[in-house]
């Protein structure tokens, strides 16, 4: 015992020391939360493009029409800076002004220009013409502007003053969603589907990356000899009890402070969001019961073991590097399969693809977690999909405990299929 | 204390396509220097290794210390370093040894005091500079070396095992390696080490075994076995340029069985029976200046080629052609 301890100790401290698993684990968060703000926030200034400020508005209604446009544009009439340039026509000059502001913008002194009219007037059409035209903010702000301004103009014209307009039109809309399950409320819908999502990513990452650092891990013991040395201290067993046991404490570590980080981030989010002046967005965390979370975190330990053991035999069995990607190959197909899934079980969480997947040990530990979190899953098929997880784990510490320890000893050629298989039937 | 620290009992293991040790059977007296002589692939590293109890034999029966090497507490009176060395790389030196003293059982203040008087004593921590707080790829294949025999000697095992120790090994280390073999041999500790080094091993070791495909050749003390091979040999050196008559002499199979020939040194084994004194008389008559001309007990490396050759296939003496006799590591 004390030495599968000190195994677990060794594999834990060297691993939790290193540089990368510091930056890994504290980047992460912050990274993750970067992709949902950034995105926002960058939305959020896109629609200020300056490009808006900097056009010119042909004004063929003869009501003053192009002015009030200007100053809604600029949504500041105090603003001059931002206020586009209004040049009142008669509609008879309106093609040669129209020539002569495509030169403008040619010469790309202006970004574009508008052509009010009596149609635009009445509601029925403006056109716009410049570099930005494909812009969908630039575009979309402008469009308000003219119906503001139509607005505001007929609202006059029934003797509505403007302080009263605003307060009619202001509808600061907030729509937000919510699940409702068999157990009630679950949060808004978008977050648990994200939520899902999430949850099926890190699992996917961890089993991944995990994997090949035990991989990686016995390929050096193997390579540089240490294993020799341990081997003859310790049973080969308690080598990788040890050292799948060692490396899942340091990918659980990792997850509960990524779980941590990014729940504190989120938290945080409206703030960020609010002081970048980007709108915020009513984000209720799904509601995860500590049952829930125990199982989550059962399906990663029983998911790391299943893989990281096979992974280990793999790395017993080759002689580098390169030869332990190919041979790896196999485990990587299982496993990358699997997360081609999340989606459509994302999509159809209650479907008999979902089902199957959450039951069979390769995908288990991946879909069932996500089925968890975005659905409410029968405690039947919990527990199948536990037991034969559960199953499928001692399957794969059989075999790859048998391939580890003939492996580990052996040099030169990398095995067949054939001779991996007869490894399994020696006694010791 | 039992009086062998090792009983190997007609021990078999098989491969899949080959028999690594067959029925070999020895006994590893406790507190001697013991040497496993033999070539590449003759079954040593899986004879130690079944010792260490890493591989199981197929059949027959191993005792250390009079135990089943299957017991587990054995493991904490085993030091063992394997020929081939290597250690974490990226690890600190002192937890490593930390960690594989952790392994023999030896509790962590403990160690750590070990692991001080250790690497004073090899110097890698003085008081300019302290190795043991380096990473090992920091340091030179010759401390790395050294960092591992600590790691084989922390825990104070009774009996040590060293697979190949000297290949590699600087002088300075080399000479470090024997005084700490003789120095565990003093405090009663049993020492084997595996080597195709057969001078090392003739002037380390109380007695040997010589193992070849498999097999036990021969057995027992240094002296014994060459005692047993008699006064058959002779050794003979020469000056200046009667080399190439010499040789002449040297293959006349009627007088001499075989001759290492070293240019200036040559260790000829007479056939039975033949007159050492005619084959004196013919080298002065050469002209060639003799310096020495001695009848010796042979060398181990002599017996063990002798012995070695009997044993095999022509076609695989070829192969054996290169066995050393042990130039490095002298020290």
């Amino acid at each position: 015992m004390a030495k599968l301890w000190a195994i677990i100790k060794r594999e834990y401290l060297e691993r939790v020391r290193s540089k990368w698993f510091l930056i890994a684990t504290f980047f992460g968060p912050i990274f993750f939360s970067a992709i949902i703000i950034v995105p926002a926030w960058l939305a959020s200034r896109s629609k200020a493009t300056s490009d808006v400020y900097n056009t010119i508005i042909l004004d063929a209604t003869e009501a003053g029409f192009g002015q009030r446009l200007a100053v809604a544009i600029a949504g500041d009439s105090a603003n001059r800076s931002r206020m586009p340039v209004v040049r009142v026509v008669s509609p008879a000059e309106l093609t040669k002004a129209e020539s002569t502001a495509t030169r403008e913008v040619m010469r790309k002194e202006r970004t574009g220009y508008v052509v009010v009219n009596q149609q635009t007037m009445a509601g029925e059409a403006a056109r716009y013409a410049g570099a930005n035209a494909t812009s969908m903010a630039d575009m979309a702000q402008i469009k308000n502007a003219i119906r503001e301004t139509i607005l505001a103009t007929r609202l006059q014209q029934v003797g509505l003053d403007s302080r009263k307009m605003k307060e009619i039109t202001f509808i600061p809309l907030d729509f937000s969603t919510e699940r409702i399950t068999e157990r009630g409320r679950a949060g808004s819908g978008m977050a648990s589907v994200l939520f899902g999502f999430a949850i099926g990513f890190l699992l996917y990452m961890s089993i991944v990356v995990y994997g090949q650092t035990i991989m990686s891990g016995v390929l050096e013991e193997k390579t540089t000899r240490v294993a020799e040395v341990v081997m003859s201290s310790v049973p080969t067993d308690t080598l990788l009890a040890g050292k799948v046991l060692g490396v899942g404490a340091v990918g659980l570590t990792q997850q509960v402070i990524w779980i941590g980080l990014t729940y504190v981030m989120l938290k945080l989010r409206t703030p960020i969001m609010a002081k970048l002046g980007a709108p915020t967005m009513n984000f209720s965390l799904p509601d995860i019961s500590l049952a829930a979370a125990i199982l989550f975190l059962l399906f990663f330990l029983l998911g790391f073991i299943f893989y990281s053991s096979l992974y280990a035999a793999v790395g017993s069995s080759v002689n580098s590097e390169s030869e332990a990607r190919q041979a790896a190959s196999p485990l990587m197909i299982m496993i990358v399969s699997t997360g081609v899934f999340i989606q459509p079980v994302l999509l159809n969480p209650t479907g008999t693809l979902a089902k199957v997947l959450s039951l069979i040990p390769i995908s288990s530990p991946i879909i069932m977690p996500i089925r968890m979190a975005v659905t409410g899953v029968p405690p039947l098929e919990l527990a199948g999909s536990l037991i034969l997880l559960a199953i499928g784990c001692l399957a794969a510490l059989w075999l790859a405990s048998r391939i580890y320890r003939v492996g580990l000893l052996m040099y030169g050629k990398r095995p067949t299929m054939k001779e991996m298989a007869k490894w399994v039937s020696y006694a010791r | 204390m039992t009086e062998y620290a090792i009983d190997i009992a007609n021990v078999t293991k098989r491969f899949a396509d080959h028999t690594a040790v067959r029925d070999l059977a020895l006994r590893v007296p406790t507190g001697s220097v013991y040497g496993l002589l033999g070539p590449n692939g003759a079954g040593k590293t899986t004879t130690i290794r079944m010792i260490l109890n890493i591989i199981a034999p197929d059949s027959g029966k191993i005792h250390i210390f009079g135990r089943p090497s299957n017991d587990p507490h054995l493991t904490q009176r085993l030091g063992y370093l394997p020929e081939e060395r290597g250690l974490y790389r990226k690890m600190q030196v002192r937890r490593v040894l930390k960690f594989l003293a952790e392994l023999k059982g030896v509790r962590g203040s403990d160690a750590d005091k070990r692991i001080d008087e250790w690497l004073e004593r090899l110097s890698l921590k003085t008081p300019e500079k302290d190795w043991g707080l380096a990473k090992i790829d920091e340091l030179s294949r010759g401390m790395q070396q050294k960092v591992q025999f600590i790691g084989t000697l922390l825990h104070d095992p009774d009996l040590v095992i060293l697979d190949e120790p000297f290949s590699g090994l600087d002088p300075i280390n080399a000479q470090a390696l024997k005084d700490t073999v003789i120095e565990l041999k003093h405090r009663g500790k049993t020492v084997i080490f595996s080597t195709h080094l057969m001078d090392n091993a003739e002037r380390l070791c109380d007695s040997v075994c010589i193992i070849a495909r498999g097999e036990k050749v021969l057995d027992g003390t240094v002296t014994g076995v060459k005692e047993e091979h008699g006064l058959r040999n002779v050794a003979l050196a020469i000056e200046g340029d009667g080399a190439s008559g010499v040789a002449d002499i040297l293959r006349d199979t009627s007088l001499v069985r075989r001759a290492d020939d070293s240019n200036r040194f040559f260790e000829i084994e007479l056939v039975p029976g033949a007159d050492p004194q005619v084959l004196l008389r013919r080298i002065i008559e050469s002209g060639a200046s003799v310096q020495r001309f001695e009848m010796i007990q042979p060398s181990l490396h002599q017996i063990f080629l002798q012995k070695v050759a009997n044993t095999v296939r022509p076609e695989e003496r070829a192969a054996w052609a290169h066995v050393e006799e042990g130039m490095s590591g002298h020290g």
